[in-house]
């Protein structure tokens, strides 16, 4: 399965796992990378030290291509580009703003840098600073996301650019592949249907609360705080929801949020847990291996695409 | 110049430019997100054919700042 993007990245599948903070580390991107896609390290959380520590670990696990996420509103940031370069990383995503101030270095070293977008004008931003390829990550997904759909997004942004675009949010399936490539993507990344991967190191309480959850199992928080993340409800997202509507101050909503994703990922705590995850939960319902999940979604995709294009040009 | 960006940001906020003053805060007042803000700034640099620097747009609150910021550009 060629695209633009495998041949970009050199992986055989073109599938990205989301940078998922204090969850995407060595054991799921290494397993992702030998796989044949593309595993990426969440930089988010962490500070270049320890950065520099799971990019040493990964490549003990594999000599496969692998990436790193970086969120650049980390104070850590700058550092973390140094070591990144560094490290001798060859591919970067970002997250939460633009990476315009460490783009001359990267470039220079030879890293393909590519940014999450959740909007047309910064795909084109991207693309004119030099990114190799952007992330369309519409708002099903899990996390910190943007307004937009991803089936109103990526063929907006597919348009807008010359470069590849990577469709993200909602995609968890071989139908869900097959749609992002006919809307045009080269790639997708997917994140959800890693959470629950038996080389993901969240805590069992996460994975089955991804495994039980229903299509409406999902809220989003923080909307008018202008960062809206995407997590499964529970008891502190309703207490959140109901600070948020009374007009509470951020101060007061954050002492809710504080270590909230480190309490689900490592404590596994039901109630009071950050449980991120996208709107496609509803739709997974097994733990597997990272091999089987991405050999299943790309024959589910080739088949999808044979059988639905012959029926609709018959 | 500040009478254009006073269009074009009503424009696309779907406002009425009388609700656009020069010192109205972009965030608070008018609700604009980062994403907004980037839809602006790339519609400027169109607009008015410069590059604008991703360090300074954080920095914009307001209308008036971005005026200035653009006229120091032109005038380089």
């Amino acid at each position: 399965m060629q695209t633009q993007i495998t041949k970009l990245l050199n992986i055989t599948y073109p599938v990205l796992q989301g940078g998922m903070a204090n969850i995407a580390e060595h054991n799921l991107v290494a397993a992702v990378s030998n796989a044949g896609g593309l595993g990426i390290i969440a930089a988010g959380g962490m500070n270049a030290e320890q950065v520099r520590a799971e990019i040493k670990k990964t490549k003990e696990l594999t000599d496969k291509p692998f990436g790193v996420n970086i969120m650049l509103l980390n104070p850590e940031a700058p550092q973390i580009a140094k070591v990144i370069v560094e490290e001798g990383v060859t591919v970067v995503t970002t997250g939460a703003g633009t990476p315009e101030p460490y783009m001359k270095e990267w470039l220079e070293a030879g890293v393909k840098v590519i940014p999450v977008v959740a909007s047309v004008a910064l795909a084109k931003r991207m693309q004119r600073c030099g990114a190799a390829a952007v992330v369309a990550e519409g708002c099903e997904s899990g996390g910190h996301i943007g307004e937009l759909t991803t089936m109103a997004l990526v063929p907006q942004v597919v348009d807008a650019l010359d470069i590849p675009v990577i469709a993200a949010g909602g995609i968890g399936d071989g139908r869900g592949m097959a749609a992002a490539f006919m809307l045009g993507a080269q790639a997708v990344q997917i994140g959800t249907r890693f959470l629950v991967s038996k080389e993901c190191i969240v805590h069992q309480n996460y994975k089955e609360l991804v495994l039980k959850a229903k299509d409406i199992d999902s809220v989003v928080t923080s909307r008018t705080t202008g960062h809206p993340v995407r997590v499964l409800r529970n008891a502190m997202t309703r207490e959140y929801l109901k600070l948020e509507k009374e007009g509470k101050s951020l101060e007061e909503m954050e002492k809710l949020t504080l270590g909230s994703l480190r309490k689900a990922v490592f404590d596994g705590d039901k109630a009071g847990g950050s449980f991120m995850a996208g709107q496609i939960a509803g739709l997974i319902s097994k733990e597997q291996t990272v091999a089987e999940i991405i050999q299943e979604i790309v024959e589910e995709t080739k088949v999808v695409m044979k059988e639905r294009v012959a029926t609709f040009t018959e | 110049m500040l009478e254009k960006l006073t269009e074009m940001l009503a424009d696309q906020l779907k406002m009425d430019v009388s609700e656009i003053q020069p010192e109205t805060n972009l965030k608070d007042d008018l609700g604009v997100d980062s994403l907004d803000i980037f839809e602006f700034i790339m519609a400027c640099e169109e607009e008015f054919d410069v590059e604008i620097d991703t360090d300074v747009v954080s920095e914009f609150t307001n209308l008036q700042q971005v005026a200035d910021y653009l006229q120091g550009l032109q005038g380089e």
